[in-house]
Parts: C-alpha cells; structure tokens; sequence
C-alpha cells in the first residue's frame, strides 16, 4: 500500500504556480490505480514523487516498508527504484542497444547479466509477444513495439509496483487497446500493483480498479472506477466521463433523477435480449438513455423507466444485472 | 623536387600538421568531452545542476572562445615553456591548439548532450542508476554520432590553427605556406602547401562520416 499524507509540492522555476496542494490519498496493493485530470494537473509531478525523481517538501510518503521517503540517502533512493519499473509516453529506449540489450540494460547497470538474466529477459519477451525482434534495434520497430520493449524492461528488475506515465498516448485507439491489456496481465501474473497517468478516460474503463482525479495540483475526486464513471460529483469529473459519451449533468437536467437507472452488465448476457425481453414482459414504456455495452465486455446502461421501477429492478436483479439510481 | 623543394621537406610539413592536429585532437575529445558534459550537467535539468557554477564556467568558456588564437599563443608562452621545453615545434604548439580548441568542442558536446535529453536521464535514474552512469552510460553512448560529428568539425578547425601556429614556428604545412611560400616569393610553394592542407581536411571529414555511418547503422 502506498500512503501519500498531505504532501505539497513547488518546482523552484515556476514559484507563482503549485504542482501539488496538500495531496492525500491511498493506493491499495494488488489493484490497477488510474489518475486523470487535465494538462497541468499535477499527475506526473505524483506519481514521480514516489519513485523521487521528484522531491517534496511538506506532507509525508509511505511506500514499500519505507516509513518517509524523504529520509532516504541515495543509495536506499536507488534501492527503492529497482523496486519501482517506470513506463513514460515515449519508449525512451536506447536506440544503438538491441531490443534484448536493452530489457537487460537496467540489470548490466547494477551488475554483470548472468545467462538467467537473459533467459528470464527472453521470457519477458515473448510475454510482451517479441520473442522475434529481440535482435532488432528499436529504430525498427513499430511505436507500439517499442512501448513493449519497454514494459519488458520495467519488469527486468522485478519490482513491486508499476507506474506508467500515459503509456499509450501516442498510440492508436487498436493498439492502446492491446498495450492495456498487457499492463493488466502482466500486473496480474507478476503479482504488481499499477498506477496509470491519463487524460483519456477510456483508458482508465479498460483496466483500473480506482480512479482518482485530479485538478490545479489537487485531488478533487476518487473512489472506485464506477462510482467516478457514473456517479461522479465534481464538474471536472464529469467533463471527462462525457469522453465516454455519459454526460450525467445533461442526462440530470432532461430527467428526473430518481427516474434514471444505472444497469451494470458484469458477465457475458446478451443485453439486448434482456432489456427488449423486459419490455415485452412487464410492459413497460422505458428509454436507452445512455449504453456502453460490447458483446464480451462488462458494460453499462442507463435507463429512463417513469414507471414501475421496483417491478424493472426485481426483474433485472434475477437475471443477474446490477441495477441501482444514478446519484 | 617540387617547385625547388625536396618532396620529403613537403612530406616532413604534412607530417607535422598531421601530427599536431591529431595529437591536439585526441586531448580535445577527452577533454572536451568532459568540461561538455560538466556544463550539461550543472545546467538546468542537468544532473547536478547548480546554476551558479554552471554560469561561472559558461562565462569562462566563451571567454576563452572568444581569444583570438594567436593573441592565445602568445599568451602561454611561458606555460608551453614550463610544459613542452621549449616554445618552438609541433610539440609547443600542442598546449594552444588544445585550450584554443576545447571551449568549442564542450560546447558541441553541452548541446548534443541536451538533444538526447531529459527523457533518457529520467529514464536510467529510474532504474536505479547513478548519475555517473546515467552520463557515461547512456547520455554519452547515445550521444555519440552527435559527438564524432562535431570532433570533426572540431579537427578541422583544429587544422586551421595550426597553419597560424606553423607561421610563427610550430612547423608543418603553415610553416611551409608561409616561410618559403609567401615570404620568398614563391606562389607554387604556398599552393602546394594549400592543396596538402586541404586533402588532409578531406581525410578528416572523410574519416568522421565513414564513423558515424558506421555508428548509425542501427537505425
Ligand atoms: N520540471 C518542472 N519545472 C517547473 N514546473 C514544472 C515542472 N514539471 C511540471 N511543472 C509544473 O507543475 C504543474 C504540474 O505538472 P505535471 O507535469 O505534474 O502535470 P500533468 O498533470 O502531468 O500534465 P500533463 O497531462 O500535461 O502531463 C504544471 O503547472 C507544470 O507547469
Ligand atoms: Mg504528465
């Protein structure tokens, strides 16, 4: 669990403007943690607090067994590195190392790369699906290529915790899909906890857990991703679930509240069935107001239902469907 | 002969230069390499950065550009005395050709250093490396065509300013241009001496792209 306790933070070039103000929240271990504002918000200056590329000076960081990373003198700074694996925007590789050069890089920088260095390297590889290119350079390779050559490389040195600055902003909408998925099972099968930075937040819908949001160095929101998706409070937060075309403050403002309904589709059930088939059975005048369904995806619904509601929820709770009022 | 003059007194000359300006070279790089990378590194986002020493020895390295190389010559005379021996020969023009020189390479250096940039810095302290291996290791190997491009250039400045120091007993082709070229009167001499002059900048040049060809193959 990493504890970050009313931290603030200046950059000594930008005195009128503050990075963080008095930044607290928890990120719990073995979830995929997103954070989301707009340009400027503060999300890198957080995230690169933990791993103290940056420094702070008031509030207090707890990560790892470390009680104030404030405290650390450089060695245990490094220490604390090798357990952080760091994925940026651009892959940041080396680009006269080889592929497999440079998944071990971070190792031959400590010490001498044993054959089982290599062998667990070439494993990397072909868990990030490159077991092909690891000879190639990286002028070779494609931009979402490269973005796995550099998840390869921030698992080299098995860390604990994974942090991954807008991993896939400069990635298409196909691939972006792809590389999340492989954040999410490498975290899984490696046992890591992950903190993903963001504007977009169909990246967060795709693999986090949490969601925090932050605006003018401040966490203004944060809570599980579906209380932020669909039961966000704060108009900045709102701004950004209209990317996922749910704008609450509109839908509120057409409908009366208690009159909407948020549908959560967790498993595989043909959606479409259900609803025309709820209509059908309990003759019922309802309108889709908002639907982020796909065929094998968890997805969401909202509903306009005027009348009979408690007869709508009985009949979609029996069939397995999260109902609950949009709040 | 050539125009009156034995080919070994051309060849001699030619050797000299070469000698001076690969000799000088050799220490420019090293030297350069690191007064470049100490004002990268204590620039902003440098490694160390610390703006007060980085706009002290900013100051002194334009200073030192901005010396005329003879006036530069004449200035550590009692230096190269103390240093070679003696003020004259291709060995004592060694000390000016080098001070005069590495202020522009650091300079080269500091700029390619800041072009591969912050990103590959942040990148290697994130996996737990030391600054020094963060420049030694990445910074500067990934550096390193813009690096051998501008030891090129630097090298043949470097051959400029050894025709300045050959006219005023350093030896070498300038010596030749000048001494019996311009003073006897002797047009063809200086011609000849030209020609050498500018076949050794064409072997430079030469040699430095063939390594950074060579260098950017991976890409
Ligand atoms: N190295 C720096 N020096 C000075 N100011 C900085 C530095 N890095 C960030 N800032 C300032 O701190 C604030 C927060 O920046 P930060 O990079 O954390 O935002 P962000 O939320 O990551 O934005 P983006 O989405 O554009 O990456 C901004 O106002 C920015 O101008
Ligand atoms: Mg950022």
């Amino acid at each position: 669990m990493i504890r970050i306790e009313r931290v603030s933070k200046q950059y000594a070039s930008s005195k009128d403007e503050i990075a963080l103000n008095d930044v607290s929240t928890t990120f719990e271990s073995g979830l995929i943690h997103g954070i989301i504002g707009i340009s400027g918000a503060g999300k890198s200056t957080l995230i690169r607090l933990l791993n103290k590329l940056e420094s702070y000076e008031q509030g207090n960081i707890q990560i790892f067994d470390y009680t104030d990373l404030r405290l650390l003198n450089q060695e245990s700074t490094r220490m604390l590195r090798k357990r952080i694996g760091m994925i940026f925007q651009s892959d940041h590789l080396l680009s006269r190392k080889t592929v497999l050069e440079n998944v071990l890089f971070p190792i031959a920088l400590h010490r001498k790369v044993t054959p089982s260095d290599t062998e667990y390297a070439r494993s990397l590889l072909q868990e990030v699906g490159l077991s092909d290119y690891a000879s190639r350079y990286p002028a070779q390779l494609s931009g979402g290529q490269r973005q796995r050559v550099g998840i390869a490389r921030a698992l080299i040195q098995k860390p604990d915790l994974l942090l991954c600055d807008e991993p896939t902003s400069a990635l298409d909408v196909m691939t972006t899909s792809q590389i999340l998925q492989l954040i999410q099972s490498t975290a899984r099968r490696h046992h890591l906890d992950v903190i993903i930075v963001t504007h977009d937040l169909n990246v967060l819908r795709e693999i986090c857990d949490t969601v925090t949001v932050m605006d003018k160095g401040r966490i203004i929101e944060s809570g599980k991703l579906d209380e932020i998706l669909y039961k966000a409070k704060q108009p900045e937060t709102q701004a950004f679930t209209k990317q996922i075309g749910l704008d609450l403050g509109t839908l509120k403002n057409q409908f009366p509240i208690e009159e909407l309904l948020l549908l959560k589709f967790e498993e595989e059930i043909v959606h479409q069935s259900i609803v025309s088939e709820m209509i059908q059975t309990l003759g019922v005048s309802i309108s889709i107001v908002f639907a982020n369904v796909s065929p094998n995806k968890k997805g969401t619904m909202v509903l306009h239902a005027p009348k009979k509601q408690t007869e709508i929820i009985a009949f979609l709770k029996e069939r397995k469907v999260g109902v609950d009022h949009v709040v | 002969m050539l125009f009156d003059l034995e080919i070994q007194v051309y060849l001699d000359a030619l050797w000299e230069t070469a000698y001076m300006t690969l000799v000088s070279t050799l220490f420019v790089f090293v030297l350069g390499l690191l007064w470049g990378a100490f004002l990268y590194g204590t620039d902003q986002h440098g490694l160390w950065e610390n703006r007060t020493v980085y706009k002290i020895v900013s100051v002194i390295t334009s200073a030192l550009r901005s010396v005329p190389f003879l006036i530069l010559i004449v200035l550590l005379i009692p230096v190269t005395r103390v240093l070679v021996g003696t003020i004259l020969g291709p060995t004592a023009a060694l000390p000016a050709l080098i001070l005069g020189a590495t202020p522009f390479y650091a300079r080269i250096v500091e700029i390619a250093l800041h072009e591969t940039g912050n990103d590959l810095k942040e990148t290697g302290l994130s996996f737990g490396a030391t600054k020094l291996q963060v420049l030694f290791r990445i910074l500067i190997p990934e550096s390193l065509p813009a690096l051998i491009r501008g030891i090129t250039v630097t090298a043949i400045a470097i051959t400029g300013y050894t025709s300045i120091a050959g006219a005023i007993g350093a030896g070498g082709l300038g010596n030749l241009a000048y001494l019996y070229g311009y003073a006897r009167n002797r047009i063809l001499v200086t011609v000849a001496s030209t020609v050498l002059i500018a076949l050794l900048i064409l072997a430079l040049q030469v040699i430095g792209d063939l390594l950074v060809k060579k260098l950017s193959k991976t890409s």
